[in-house]
């Protein structure tokens, strides 16, 4: 990419700024996030500034794929429950679901949050059976992995718009087609906005680099997890609402090496198996986005 | 097909106990198992008690034991046997059973053979539907293709060699058929464009449909016969290596490596895997399905 495009990118970005919906509690939180150390009780504090924020939280906490059979009854309690961190990223989940105005979509925003939360269930799922993985980290990257494609829907519509409906028509990956048209990805859009956000190095450099592993230079395991997992997603029904005409060879991928260099664990997933295990979530997922993006202000 | 009958071999048992099962049954079950690799698990074995019942009445044998002396000691041993084989291998199938692999053949696969072989001579597919029960899934490839046959393989050869041990249904399979439950995927369009009615209940398959897929008796376990499968660019053996345990399934899936081009596709049941019978086959992801492929010669994956 040009050094002008960048700045181009960085440029209209920055004027994301009037972001109507975004919630208060969102930019405050990431932030908070991105620390080693939280407390509970700053987590709640900043959660009890938007009710509704908090009351959606808990209805996400009892999804079957978060693993709560009864809604808690407090954000204390659904801490209690399923552990501060786990709480985080179901707090990240509703915030982001509506930090989105979403006018000018290229596609159903239900399609495309279904393909970012199955991902983050993916990247969960994998890392489960992966002993030393960070399962909650795994989890944020994968939700956050795209959030350039909606950088493209707000900022660069004009361009995108031709970009989305060429992938669909012919069945190709969409970051291809942004790459040859515009000169950019939504890689580099949503890295622009991951910065501008102040994300975690980590975070940053998965959704840079996501569909090209070996260009990571920093947090190339977490990088590879992701791209596992975002193919796993275009692959089993959670994909970009098109058919993509291709083949795809995860454990040939250079990523599975990346991850198995990292986890030997890896060795010992069956690949097929844990197939069949996601397609099991899939309406979980289903269920879980009508909940929380399903009345994302602006929907067209 | 030649039966040894000295002793039954080790039975593969998966698990011990089965209180309350004639053991008889357990002999037949490992004689069936001997010669076609279909392996009844001790939870499966109702379903050959079933078929042996069935076959009793038919022959009219009141026992057990003087069944078992029909299928081993009788000159016509080995066509009871075939007829119990029949009786235990008849499977529930439909039309149109798997849209997403249909989808990956069509939209991914075609196109990269048709690229593949656009220098050759003569462009010729050949497709294997192994274990194709009564042709369901065998006519629906030969409809896919002739779709295709409009587009993008105009002027190729199109071949579809359907097989299956239970020379029943390949008998029922030629006559293509099918009533409501097995057309119940069918679309209108399909209908109307390859069956012609037969009654109220029942569409017969078109001729030029049927012509393109040669249907025969094969035992996947006789390797000799095995060995003459060659030059495969897809072959679809779905829901049919269940029956078999591993040692059996591994050779079965080792043949259809060496039966297939450099390059080619083998394709499994919705719900079935190779787990770790064989290396060689790469596994790959195509929207909504998955299959194994053979890597090409030009891959250097070898």
């Amino acid at each position: 990419m040009k050094p002008s495009l960048a700045a181009t990118i960085r440029e209209r970005v920055q004027r994301i700024k009037t972001m109507p919906a975004i919630p208060a509690v969102f930019l405050p939180l990431l932030k908070l996030l991105a620390r080693e150390e939280v407390q509970v009780d700053e987590v709640v504090r900043l959660v009890s500034y938007d009710s509704a924020i908090a009351a959606q939280c808990l209805r996400v906490a009892s999804s079957p794929l978060f693993g709560m059979a009864q809604p808690p009854k407090s954000i204390k309690g659904a801490v209690m429950s399923l552990g501060l961190r786990r709480v985080e990223t179901i707090l990240l989940t509703c915030c982001l679901g509506q930090a989105f105005p979403a006018k000018k979509w290229a596609l159903d925003p239900i399609v495309f949050w279904r393909h970012s939360l199955g991902c983050a269930m993916v990247c969960r799922k994998i890392s489960e059976k992966l002993a030393s993985a960070d399962r909650e980290k795994a989890y944020t990257a994968g939700l956050m992995h795209d959030i350039g494609f909606m950088v493209n829907c707000l900022v660069f519509s004009k361009e995108f718009a031709p970009v989305m409906e060429r992938a669909c028509r012919e069945g190709i990956p969409l970051h291809e087609v942004e790459q040859e048209t515009m000169g950019f990805t939504h890689s580099d859009t949503g890295r622009a906005l991951a910065e501008k956000w102040g994300l975690a190095d980590d975070i940053i450099e998965v959704i840079s680099h996501h569909h090209g592993v070996e260009d990571s230079q920093a947090a190339q395991p977490l990088v590879a997890l992701v791209h596992i997992s975002d193919l796993l997603c275009r692959m089993r029904g959670m994909d970009y609402g098109y058919y993509e005409r291709h083949r795809v060879d995860l454990i040939a991928d250079p990523a599975w090496a990346i991850l198995h260099k990292e986890y030997h664990d890896l060795e010992g997933v069956d690949l097929v198996q844990f197939t069949f295990e996601l397609d099991e979530a899939v309406e979980d997922i289903h269920t879980l986005v009508s909940m929380v993006f399903g009345s994302a202000p602006g929907r067209p | 097909m030649t039966i040894n009958l000295q002793p039954v071999m080790t039975p593969p048992l998966a698990h011990a106990g089965g209180e309350g099962v004639d053991p008889v049954y357990r002999q037949i079950r490992d004689l069936v198992y001997k010669v076609s690799g279909i392996y009844k698990a001790e939870e499966k074995l109702y379903l050959l008690t079933d078929g042996c019942g069935r076959r009793m009445k038919q022959v009219g044998v009141r026992t057990l034991r003087e069944y078992w002396d029909r299928l081993t000691a009788r000159p016509d041993r080995d066509a009871e046997l075939r007829q119990l084989l029949n009786e235990v291998t008849t499977g529930e199938t439909c039309l149109f059973r798997s849209q997403p692999q249909l989808d990956a053949l069509r939209k991914v696969i075609l196109p990269e053979l048709e690229a593949q072989k656009t220098k050759q001579i003569t462009r010729r597919l050949r497709i294997w539907s192994a274990g194709c029960s009564t042709g369901e899934e065998s006519y629906t490839l030969a409809m896919n293709l002739l779709e295709e046959s409009e587009r993008l393989l105009q002027g190729w050869t199109i071949e579809i060699l359907a097989t299956d041990l239970n020379d029943r249904s390949v008998e029922t399979a030629k006559a293509g058929i099918y009533g409501g439950y097995a057309l119940r995927n069918t679309t209108d369009y399909y209908k109307r464009k390859y069956f012609t009615v037969v009654d109220e209940k029942k569409l017969q398959v078109r001729p030029e449909a049927r012509k393109l897929v040669t249907f025969s008796r094969l035992n996947l376990q006789d390797d000799s016969k095995m060995l003459f499968m060659k030059g495969m660019d897809v072959i679809f053996c779905c829901n049919v290596l269940i029956y078999f345990d591993a040692a059996s399934k591994s050779k079965v899936i080792n043949h259809f490596f060496s039966n297939l081009n450099f390059g080619g596709y083998f394709f499994l049941g919705t719900s079935e895997s190779l787990m770790r019978l064989n290396d060689q086959f790469h596994l790959v992801h195509f929207p909504g399905t998955i299959a194994y492929w053979k890597p090409s010669l030009s891959s250097g994956k070898l």
